[in-house]
């Protein structure tokens, strides 16, 4: 029940904002900050469950919630927990928090509205991380997006209301694949067990014909990775990122970003296994791809905003690479950096959102010099983007190391193509730093300081921002304990490829070459603890 | 007729007599709010009607043959049921719009009395249609349709305060609507006569008799039923027999459009259901490959054109054409799981969607028709932005009048299909028959059209949530509305939501049918 007090308390909490904001005309952060501290404390009391991940009671869930919604389909609302759903819920609240708190004082207009939005928001990711139910996962699938239009069409930039139609259309038409192949796999199921449901446990048993399950997998896959997103399906982030309102930003590249990654290791690889190994180099190219592509046009930007976006899909191609190398280093390297590039694009997105609420541009050809006159945040602004280009001892580093030592077993050319994509990274990450902070003072810079001297981020910008560099560091240093939390729903996943690719191995009746293999990798590795 | 022949009609004669008693009121004691009266007290009756007779349905009978041409049975009842509910809405709307624009005491010349008289006409079509049992009463049925809504189509032109361009436009909409219309019934008469020569019958469960013969020989047969099929699909407006819809939707009083587009096209549906399950045509496939393609170039070319609308009453115009599209995907495959029970739930899905939003459409251009009889707004809009019926004029809506547009968003997101509406469950209804049929082009086409839709959808929704700089928030002011709108708006958003969010209730109606 826990669970549901979470989405309750966000769904409510949203609602009072609005209300108070319209009748009070005060109150609407606060609000906000109240209902995802309780939720965050709802959390908390999962807490004991993080050491002793699997010996409790049934089966892989923490705790769950099952409840009759619509009989006649065999949907029911159904809420489970595990480690990965921990995190990754841990992950949401943290960055709620953080944009909230980055953007205090930032919305003036219909505030009210805007904490409704970005409650619904949470709670509709809450509900895509906790969903055990396949219809109700895209029922939250969709209810995050809507709130999320608004934040961009309303509180955005200029060109807002195209980056949010663009944004939207991208995700809902493929979201709508996604559907057919959930109620086909359903129907299938149905067709062979004679019974209709969409739940997920259920259907991880479906008995697909080879060719159907590819389709369907396509179906996940397309859906998925235009949230990541990866390279063909990319187009909507830049503008969505860009235009969208600092908070807004926040959300997205730290939180909905990791509901596509999510949605491929809870569902795409365990329900349709021998498809995606099967699909495996083809994604894991794409993921390269994505790295080294999203790294060039990161560079090539002037816009920082836009810099930061298109970094996004390079770190996101790590995540791509990492989950479709199919072994253990690989996709825990990648849930690791599903958390770090939230923390640090999350902060790399409130620091340009706070540059261009005291300078009043992002162009970087309209700035440089800026440690001058901002040194506190010219200096965090530093951290940050010596964390994304994976500096080791940081979060970062971590993650993307191991992507590319378990990818390395996998496939030996595209983890070399996509180890290059580490020099785009320390590329960009460096030119913004010197275009937009070191050097000489831009002349129009000097020429808005003296009438009006700009203020340094305060206490509250600097601990919120302070806050994350010390959980990278932190990360960075002893990542043990994520690798331990995911390391069932990780493992599990991957038992689902194993055991078909041994029946595919079988069918085929060339078993060895492929059992030798699995041993490798059932194997625990010791690197994995070791690599910083 | 035996007396339970005559009880299983009983939603029929009390509209009958409603008639009656309406024209003799109406005769001797003049009065607006008292015909509405009547024709509420006659709705709600027969919708009572419904659940009577279908509780005494339901011991051992299933269905009651009355006469020949009439057969009621459960889903005839359902059917009949949402349709008269929807005509309560449709009056209120009514009242609405002719309380402003045909009010006697400004202009002797004008009768709004007609309006109600009309309606309750065409609601005796729709019922009589969706219990046809023969050809005569399909006729019958859908000519009184018909006939009542030319005049209500032209409502604006006489004994109108409507500006002379609202007028020259219902004009246009009621000949357009009444050449076409006379040609698609001629084509249907066509149809039924080859059919009849073919067969030699004309009540359905006679050619289901002889259907085993005729459906694999006869030319006549299958020519007879694709013309009457043509003149059905007229009524629908489904591509290429569309080109009407939106300048009837667009010239037509709003309350007559919305009748026209959830009423008159549910009435249809309903029969078709009927007709093919007691003919059992969904094995022939040159019937489904002409829906098919007729439902996927709806999907295509409703939502494509509908692209390029400014005039919202346009804009929804092409879309129920898609909308009727989508709903063509869950009739093809037909007697199985989920098929019937996806026409059926996408239909009432479709009405109270469609209702609401031209129920929003109407008390808008309501509302600003009372300020031009004030005088205080220009009668000929200046700008687009002050036109009601164009998209900008929506601009800013939601913090201008946030519970009207709230309900609007609510009615095109359900449009939309996104999910805690009922348009949501509608869609997901089509899909699941969809893959159950294996029609995979046709959920193709689907999807496309729902990208497409979207954009239109969204354009329009994020149109009423620009923060616009020249508005400063309240000197535009709000758009007031009647109480009586108000209402109506809140219990359909209230319905969509409930729906939306607990299909469940809904299909438990459906699955007992």
């Amino acid at each position: 029940m826990t669970l549901m007090a979470i989405i309750i308390l966000l769904f409510a909490g949203g609602i009072l904002a609005w209300l108070s904001e319209r009748y009070l005309q005060r109150g609407g952060h606060w609000i906000g900050l109240v209902s995802l501290l309780l939720a965050s404390l709802l959390l908390a009391s999962y807490w004991p469950y993080l050491g002793a991940a699997q010996v409790i009671g049934s089966g892989p869930w923490w705790d769950s919630v099952q409840i009759n919604w619509i009989p006649r389909f065999g949907i029911s609302f159904h809420l489970a927990i595990d480690g990965l759903g921990f995190l990754m819920l841990a992950l949401t609240m943290a960055m709620g928090i953080f944009g909230l708190v980055m953007t205090w004082n930032d919305i003036h207009f219909r505030r009210g509205f805007f904490y409704f939005n970005y409650l619904w928001t949470l709670a509709g990711v809450v509900g895509v991380f906790t969903a055990m139910d396949l219809f109700l996962f895209f029922f939250f699938w969709e209810v995050m997006l809507v709130p999320m239009l608004f934040l961009i069409a309303v509180w955005g930039y200029e060109q807002r209301l195209f980056a949010a139609i663009k944004f939207f259309i991208f995700t809902q038409a493929s979201s709508l694949l996604m559907l057919i192949a959930i109620v086909a796999l359903a129907y299938l199921h149905y067709g062979n067990s004679g019974q209709l449901t969409f739940n997920y446990n259920d259907l991880l048993d479906a008995q697909l014909a080879p060719s159907t399950a590819y389709w369907l997998m396509l179906g996940f896959f397309v859906a998925f990775i235009v949230k990541l997103p990866a390279l063909p399906f990319h187009p909507w982030l830049p503008d969505a990122h860009t235009q969208a309102p600092t908070a807004g930003s926040i959300l997205l590249a730290a939180i909905l970003l990791k509901t596509g990654a999510y949605g491929l290791l809870r569902f795409n690889l365990p329900l349709f296994p021998e498809s995606s190994a099967a699909f495996a180099p083809v994604a894991m190219s794409i993921g390269a791809v994505s790295v080294i592509y999203g790294a060039m046009l990161a560079f090539a930007q002037s816009d920082m905003k836009r810099l930061v976006a298109y970094s996004s899909v390079s770190h996101m191609g790590f995540v791509l690479l990492g989950l479709y190398a199919l072994n253990t280093i690989a996709m825990q390297g990648a849930v690791m950096q599903m958390i770090a590039h939230g923390l640090s694009t999350a902060a790399l997105f409130a620091l340009v959102g706070a540059l261009q609420h005291r300078l009043h541009t992002r162009d970087m050809t309209q700035l440089g010099g800026v440690w001058a006159i901002l040194p506190k945040l010219s200096a965090i602004a530093l951290f940050f983007a010596v964390a994304s280009l994976g500096l080791p001892g940081l979060g970062n580093f971590v993650a993307e190391f191991t992507v590319l030592v378990g990818s390395f077993r996998s496939s030996h050319w595209i983890a070399v193509l996509a180890a290059t994509g580490l020099i785009g990274a320390a590329l960009y990450a460096l030119i913004m730093m010197q275009r937009g902070f070191f050097g000489a003072l831009n002349k129009r810079l000097q020429k808005l300081s003296p009438q009006a001297p700009i203020a340094d981020l305060n206490l509250r910008e600097s601990c919120a921002l302070l806050s994350l560099a010390a959980l990278l560091v932190l990360l960075g240093l002893r990542p043990q304990p994520v690798f331990d939390i995911a390391s069932p729903t990780v493992a599990r996943s991957l038992a689902h490829i194993e055991t078909a690719r041994a029946q595919y191995a079988k069918d085929q009746g060339i078993g060895t070459r492929f059992t030798s293999q699995e041993q490798t990798w059932a194997k625990p590795h010791p690197k994995e603890s070791e690599s910083p | 007729m035996s007396t339970q022949e005559l009880f299983a009609i009983l939603p029929l004669l009390l509209l009958s007599a409603g008639i009656v008693i309406l024209l003799l009121q109406v005769s001797f004691w003049r009065g607006h709010r008292s015909a509405l009266a009547t024709t509420l007290i006659t709705l709600l009756l027969a919708a009572g009607s419904c659940f009577w007779v279908g509780a005494t349905l339901s011991g051992g009978v299933s269905s009651v043959q009355a006469t020949g041409l009439l057969l009621v049975d459960h889903t005839a009842l359902f059917f009949c049921l949402l349709l008269l509910l929807t005509a309560t809405a449709v009056s209120i709307m009514g009242y609405s719009y002719l309380r402003l624009r045909c009010n006697p005491e400004r202009n002797p010349g004008s009768y709004p009395e007609e309006f109600y008289i009309l309606l309750l006409l065409a609601m005796l079509g729709t019922t009589t249609l969706v219990c046809a049992s023969h050809f005569a009463t399909f006729f019958l049925g859908l000519e009184l349709i018909s006939l009542a809504l030319y005049p209500m189509l032209g409502f604006a032109v006489t004994g109108d305060l409507s500006p002379a361009r609202e007028q020259a436009q219902s004009l246009e909409s009621a000949i357009k609507y009444l050449l076409l219309s006379a040609l698609s019934t001629a084509l249907g008469l066509f149809g039924i006569a080859l059919v009849y020569s073919a067969g030699g019958a004309l009540d359905f469960s006679g050619i289901a008799a002889l259907m085993p013969e005729l459906a694999q020989t006869s030319a006549l047969f299958a020519t007879g039923i694709t013309l009457f099929l043509i003149s059905v699909a007229f009524k629908l407006s489904l591509v290429p027999f569309h080109i009407w819809t939106p300048d009837v939707y667009q010239g037509a009083p709003t309350p007559t459009t919305a009748l026209i587009a959830t009423v008159s096209k549910g009435a249809v549906i309903g029969f078709l259901l009927r007709f093919f399950n007691t003919l059992d045509l969904y094995g022939s496939p040159v019937l489904i490959n002409l829906l098919s393609i007729a439902a996927i170039a709806s999907m295509l070319v409703g939502n494509l054109l509908a692209l390029m609308q400014t005039n919202i009453k346009r804009l929804l115009a092409y879309s129920s054409i898609a909308h009727i599209g989508y709903l063509v995907v869950a009739f093809i495959i037909g007697k199985s799981t989920f098929g019937t029970e996806a026409v059926i739930y996408y239909l009432v899905a479709y009405i109270i969607t469609t209702l609401g939003a031209f129920a929003v459409v109407g008390l808008v251009a309501d509302s600003v028709e009372d300020r031009i009889l004030k005088g205080e707004y220009p009668e000929s809009p200046p700008s687009d932005a002050d036109n009601p019926y164009h998209r900008d004029f929506y601009r800013g809506l939601l913090w201008r009048s946030p519970w009207l547009a709230s309900c609007l968003a609510a009615m095109l997101l359900s449009l939309a299909g996104i999910p805690l509406t009922i348009g949501f469950i509608g869609k997901f209804y089509i899909f699941t028959a969809g893959v159950e049929g294996q029609l995979w082009v046709l959920l193709a086409a689907v999807v496309i059209g729902s990208a497409l839709g979207l954009f239109y959808y969204l354009r329009l929704l994020l149109t009423m949530v620009q923060r616009d700089p020249t508005l400063t928030a309240e000197s535009t002011g709000s758009v007031q509305i009647a109480v009586s709108g108000q209402w109506l708006l809140v219990v359909l958003t209230a319905i969509l939501l409930l729906f939306g969010i607990f299909p469940q209730l809904l299909i438990n109606w459906i699955n007992a049918l």
